[in-house]
């Protein structure tokens, strides 16, 4: 394979490979997002157009503004914002909110990234347990609501929950959380990081004050690149205007938003984002069929004598834990590349993505593959299974 | 030297990705069906299309 330049290597792993890796699959590129990329490569390129009010949100040629209208309507909130990444948005929420030593409930599942959004604010992160099935519930979100309460004289001044988190893609019940967020009047973030752009999701339905989307993870956009959806009722706080003044020259930068930076998300990354948008809007509808797939594979995977599933089950994500301690990580044990040997099997059946020597508990995910591709998949893994002395069911 | 040339550069290259992402959609076995064997043809004749004018317009 050619290089790009020097030692930069084509990635050409999604040409080459099924890629199971449990982050990439929803940001992988639309062949439209991948030409937006060349033609929009060059650094100000969203810039030839920009007139008065000079702000990327205002922009009409190409469509920015448009885009902005209809992303909005798609996550059924009032107004957004792209950003830089799902934890940029995290950060204007927490930084218009959060003061010092105020506390922040989060999930025992949370992403780091809304751990250092409430650090960076001088926040105090105070995590919900889960339930016996590993889900985040109103209840125990109730319950910690109370005993912050009474630990610090003070409600959590938000509350940020994943709908889907990161460690085992279980959902979580954020309509629930939502609804005892607004009893409690506390505003509700929703962190939408792998749902928005692969399944529906409306916020207002939710009940979601803040609805935060990922680009690179979610949305068939490149990193790095996010969204940041909100309600009029918090619009003004979150987008606020400058209203600074420089004591020489009196200059002041009025339309520009503080938690924005001014422009947000400029260049390819975004363009790309919005000629991903079509496609988008259209695979929402057929989330169903991706959690046929992987319930198809879960089956096919559980087969496999000693294989465990540590996610919920039946799957509502493509995004899943599993365990293969008792099958795989046996003959780990006593294989002389140790838990390489299951990279190279599943390398020399052209599948990447697994953490490479990992036999125990590691996740996968299987968005977007076609059925051929996912039926495949489980047949490597069963053929890996029998070459190995492992009863396959 | 015409604005022509460059449209076709940008349309070769497009239709260069419309052939990456049938890579991506048949990998690992690239099994093509009918339908995305005709997909593939009329791909490979954008790109010639693409190259004769490209061609014509800068060395001929």
């Amino acid at each position: 394979m050619k290089n790009v330049i020097n030692n930069i290597e084509v990635r050409a792993r999604e040409e080459l490979f099924i890629n199971i890796n449990p982050i990439q699959p929803g940001g992988r590129l639309t062949p439209e997002a991948m030409k937006a990329i060349i033609a929009y490569g060059d650094g100000y390129s969203t810039c030839d157009w920009c007139r008065k009010p000079f702000r990327l949100d205002k922009i009409q040629r190409p469509p920015i503004d448009e885009f902005h209208t209809e992303l909005a309507k798609f996550l059924g909130m009032d107004q957004v914002r792209v950003v830089p990444g799902a934890r940029r948005g995290f950060q204007a929420v927490v930084n218009s909110l959060v003061e010092k030593g105020e506390s922040v409930i989060v999930s025992s599942l949370t992403h780091y990234t809304e751990f250092l959004a409430v650090e960076a604010a001088g926040g105090m992160v105070k995590e919900v347990s889960l339930n016996k099935s590993n889900i985040v519930t109103a209840e125990n979100t109730a319950q910690k609501i109370e005993e912050v309460k009474k630990e610090t004289g003070a409600l959590p001044k938000l509350i940020m929950i994943d709908h889907f988190d990161y460690m085992l893609g279980n959902e979580h019940d954020v309509c629930g959380i939502a609804k005892v967020a607004k009893n409690y009047d506390i505003p509700f973030l929703c962190n939408g990081a792998y749902s928005v752009g692969v399944m529906p999701v409306n916020g207002k339905e939710i009940g979601a004050d803040f609805l935060v989307g990922s680009g690179h993870k979610s949305f068939a956009s490149p990193a790095p690149s996010g969204i940041l959806a909100t309600t009029e009722e918090w619009a003004d706080k979150v987008f606020r205007t400058t209203q600074m003044v420089g004591d020489l020259t009196k200059r002041r930068f009025g339309v520009k938003e503080v938690e924005m930076m001014g422009c947000t998300l400029m260049g390819a990354n975004l363009i790309a984002m919005m000629a991903s948008f079509p496609t988008v809007r259209e695979r929402v509808k057929y989330w169903d069929e991706e959690i046929k797939k992987i319930n198809y594979f879960a089956e096919e995977f559980l087969k496999i004598e000693g294989n465990k599933i540590l996610s919920e089950m039946p799957r509502k994500h493509a995004l899943t834990k599993v365990d293969t301690t008792e099958s795989f990580d046996k003959i780990a044990r006593t294989h002389k590349r140790r838990g390489f040997f299951f990279s190279d099997e599943l390398k020399e059946r052209r599948i990447v993505g697994e953490f490479v020597g990992a036999t125990r508990a590691w996740k996968l995910n299987t968005y977007g593959l076609t059925w051929d591709q996912i039926k495949y998949l489980a047949q490597a893994l069963q053929d890996i299974a029998r070459k190995y002395g492992i009863n396959v069911a | 030297m015409t604005e022509k040339a460059v449209e076709e550069t940008f349309a070769a290259l497009f239709a260069l990705i419309d052939l990456r992402q049938m890579f991506r959609e048949t990998k690992p076995t690239y099994q093509f069906n009918s339908e995305q064997k005709k997909r593939i043809r009329e791909i490979v004749e954008r790109l010639k299309h693409s190259l004769e004018i490209i061609e014509k317009e800068l060395i001929k």
